[in-house]
């Protein structure tokens, strides 16, 4: 029975180790793809035409969306950074999704806001109830800010592209700081190809520790956390090379509602956002997908590196836990509302190729990790296993991925290398060595909850993200916090 | 097994340590690189400003003379600078990317087999704005590349020869074509030259190249065509295009596309089409238009009653009269916005 209970820890253990390869092994390529794809975006810089689209009177306008819930702090630098952004014509709609604080406050008084009696179209459906829409009396066809009842980020949303009056819109967070020519980047896909581009997603980085003057970051510098700076290497690896992966692949399944782009009118055809979904931003691209590829429609989903959108990240451990509980049930729920697409030919790569990948190697992912916390230690106990095969089935594991990380900062510091201090790369390279050491563990434990609380249905919570805010004044310069 | 292992580990830090010397390195390289490329185009730069400064009429000489390595590494500014200049300034640097040679290569590189170089030609002939390169720019509008079809589309615009006209409406009629919009905004840069061609083509089977060209002789201002362009309006299959003429009788602003526009907004015709007609009777301006588009601030389908609405306020005071009459919600949005954007013309403080 033991020499069992041995052979079974010890096939185990193997099969975790094989898990783990074959993880860092898809990681890898997606870093390939993405170096491909970049080396091909700086070769084709010089001829992109950027500038002729910022001249041109026929490009697309854009509806800048902003959905805010007790942004209070940093509401009017956010829109003001808004205002400022380089693209020939666009509007922004800050949907109030029924703050407690003084959000609405601020823009009233930041922007002169003028209340109208703006008739909301019903293009999609919204739970929640329109208290009021203002006017910006200074840019009254620019700014739009729109007072509803709280019905969360989704239906903030869908209030927002009911008010949107242009055909593309991009979505971005109260907290994003964009590059001046961020929204000229993700737009130009559409002005390309536009028969078949239906969304374009646009890069996250993290924000804390830049250097943020008149809502532009000016510095780009590493934070000081070392929690911080993991998630700055994190969101490297899998926010810029792996998305840019997905995207060469023609397998792009989430783009960050912090920046994203879409056509108006397919967001309208397949109903807005689902309010129902904690990932609503994924959930968008995967219906998205999905609805086309019924269609049978030829189109495209795709991401741009570069310019790039600033985010606030949790400095804490506490709400870095909470957020990514939040993600994975995200990941949980669209995987299980849309598990007839998973393995199903007709839903081509997105169907064979980046659903099943999202099941085995993200669902799953933490799962697998606890699990060979629990099963390695217990096959050294058991004798299935002796310490020196444990150690090194233990660094050749981790080792590899920290190869894969130190590959995204390698492809980074070849393409961007957005962080010009040598000390700063220093601490990248630390921080890509550092995360395995406890921070991967933590987060699995979070992303198993996550996932689980997906399972058993229970009810969302969103948590609060304590803001300061970015710099308000355009003279003054500082660095972002968050409040302890 | 263990065995293995180890020399799978052993490979894997010799991997990681090489990873993590290649960033070191690709960094010190980039630093020596971009040092000595700035030390190369100082002189230059500092010898085009001084030559733009001048208006182009001192330094060219200097400028040929530069060696080709420093040239080079300044060259993108070069560029740079000539798509901002205009008028003398433009074209006395012109001459000194033409005595450099510049054309020659680029148009000897228009028949590489990289798709960039090609790509990249075409950008610098259009910047040059380079007459005797249109025919060969015409033929990349055929290229296997879609990006090199886009950057000649982009440089014949810039060129301006209506010459170009009907190989960039060919260059739609495929089935892989050029985005309408730049397709549009080329054709509008050719200037009036091109409108018999684009007027012409309102006959094309193909329903996106007769979209565009209605776009572009709106955009155009070609008031030649409005009888033409009305007869779209009225007859085409394809909805798009009927929105297309709309949206052009509105920009053409003459007294001939009221009618069609007028007949365009009966409720049998699609929703689509009424709120594009009544937008673009706003643009035109019409005031006979008022009692049409009063009508329709009460109309059921949503884009029409606002649509209606704000080309009311478009038109003046006589649509602003007849929102005030007016109890539908829309009208009372209208309104309302005239009402801010009024005080913020008379600069009225809050």
């Amino acid at each position: 029975m033991l020499e069992l209970v041995r052979d079974v820890l010890r096939w185990a253990d193997l099969g975790i180790f094989v898990y783990f390869v074959a993880l860092n092994s898809g990681y890898l390529i997606l870093i390939a793809l993405a170096g491909l794809e970049f080396a091909k975006h700086l070769r084709r810089m010089p001829f992109a035409g950027s500038d002729d689209m910022f001249r041109s009177p026929l490009t697309l306008p854009v509806s800048v969306i902003m959905p805010a819930y007790n942004e209070g702090p940093g509401i009017v630098a956010a829109v003001q950074a808004m205002t400022a952004l380089r693209y020939p014509r666009y509007e922004i709609v800050v949907v109030d999704d029924g703050s407690s604080d003084d959000t609405f406050e601020q823009l009233r008084t930041g922007f002169e806001l003028v209340e109208v009696p703006r008739v909301v179209p019903d293009d999609v459906a919204y739970r929640s109830q329109v208290l009021a829409v203002y006017v910006a009396r200074a840019n009254p066809e620019t700014l739009t800010v729109v007072r509803k009842t709280n019905g969360g980020k989704a239906d903030a949303l869908n209030v927002g592209i009911n008010l949107s009056r242009h055909p593309l819109i991009c979505m971005v967070d109260a907290d994003s700081v964009l590059d001046p020519d961020a929204l000229l980047s993700v737009a130009k896909p559409f002005g390309d190809d536009p028969l078949r581009v239906a969304a374009c997603g646009g890069v996250v980085r993290i924000a804390n520790g830049c250097k943020v003057i008149g809502g532009r970051v000016v510095d780009v510098r590493m934070p000081k956390p070392w929690l911080l700076r993991i998630q700055v290497v994190e969101y490297l690896r899998a926010f810029l090379m792996g998305r840019t992966g997905w995207s060469r692949l023609g397998g792009l399944v989430v783009i960050s509602g912090a920046f994203g782009v879409f056509r108006r009118d397919l967001v309208v055809e397949i109903g807005g956002l689902d309010p129902g979904t904690i990932g609503e931003d994924a959930e968008l691209v995967v219906r998205l997908h999905h609805h086309l590829r019924q269609r049978k429609q030829d189109y495209r989903v795709i991401f741009v590196a570069e310019p790039v959108s600033w985010s606030e990240a949790p400095s804490s451990l506490r709400v870095l836990g909470r957020q990514r509980r939040r993600w994975h049930r995200g990941i949980a729920e669209i995987l299980g509302k849309h598990r007839t697409m998973i393995g199903n030919p007709r839903y081509g790569r997105i169907g064979l190729v980046a659903l099943p990948y999202y099941v085995v190697f993200e669902l799953l992912a933490p799962f697998i990790e606890l699990a060979a916390l629990l099963l390695l230690p217990l096959g050294l106990w058991a004798d299935a296993i002796n310490t020196g095969f444990a150690l090194e089935f233990v660094l050749v594991a981790y080792g590899y991925g920290m190869l894969v990380s130190l590959s995204a900062l390698f492809i980074e510091e070849v393409s961007f290398h957005r962080y010009p201090r040598w000390s700063d790369l220093a601490r990248g390279m630390a921080a890509a060595f550092l995360e395995n050491f406890g921070y991967r563990q933590i987060l699995a434990f979070a992303q198993v909850r996550g996932a689980l609380a997906a399972v058993h249905g229970r009810q969302a919570v969103w948590g609060v993200m304590n803001r300061e805010g970015f710099d308000s004044t355009l003279e003054s310069a500082g660095s972002l916090h968050r409040v302890p | 097994m263990q065995a293995l292992f180890t020399i799978v580990l052993e490979i894997l830090l010799a991997i990681v340590a090489g990873t993590a010397l290649g960033i070191v390195l690709v960094r010190l390289l980039r630093r020596s690189r971009q040092r000595r490329q700035a030390r190369l185009a100082a002189g230059p730069r500092r010898s085009l400003l001084a030559f733009v400064a001048d208006n182009g009429e001192e330094g060219s000489h200097d400028l040929v003379a530069i060696p080709e390595d420093a040239w080079r590494a300044a060259e993108p500014h070069a560029l740079a600078l000539l798509r901002k200049l205009r008028g003398e300034a433009h074209l006395g640097l012109v001459s000194v990317f033409l005595r450099r040679g510049t054309a020659r290569t680029a148009l000897g590189q228009l028949h590489s087999r990289s798709p960039v170089r090609r790509a990249r030609a075409a950008q610098v002939l259009g910047d040059l704005e380079l007459r005797q390169a249109v025919p060969e720019l015409c033929r990349l509008l055929t290229d296997r590349h879609d990006e090199v079809r886009v950057v000649a589309v982009r440089a014949l615009g810039r060129i301006g020869d209506p010459a170009a006209a009907w190989r960039i409406i060919a260059a739609l009629d495929r089935s892989d074509p050029v985005p309408s919009l730049l397709a549009t905004h080329t054709l509008v840069q050719l200037g009036p030259e091109a409108e018999v061609t684009l007027s012409a083509a309102l006959d094309h089977p193909q329903a996106r190249v007769r979209a565009v060209c209605l776009d572009a002789l709106g955009l155009l201002g070609a008031t030649g065509s409005v009888h033409r362009i009305a007869r779209v309006l009225k007859e085409d299959t394809h909805l798009d295009v009927r929105i297309a003429a709309a949206a052009a009788l509105g920009r053409l602003g003459t007294r001939g596309a009221l009618d069609p526009l007028t007949l365009a907004l009966h409720s049998s015709r699609p929703p689509a089409l009424r709120a594009a007609a009544a937008k673009a009777l706003g643009d035109l301006g019409a005031t006979s238009a008022v009692p049409t588009l009063t009508a329709l601030l009460t109309d059921d389908a949503f884009h029409v009653a606002h649509e209606a609405a704000h080309a009311l306020r478009h038109i003046g005071p006589e649509g602003l009269a007849a929102l005030q009459e007016s109890d539908s919600p829309h009208a009372l949005e209208a309104l309302a916005l005239a009402e801010v954007l009024t005080e913020r013309k008379a600069g009225v403080p809050a």
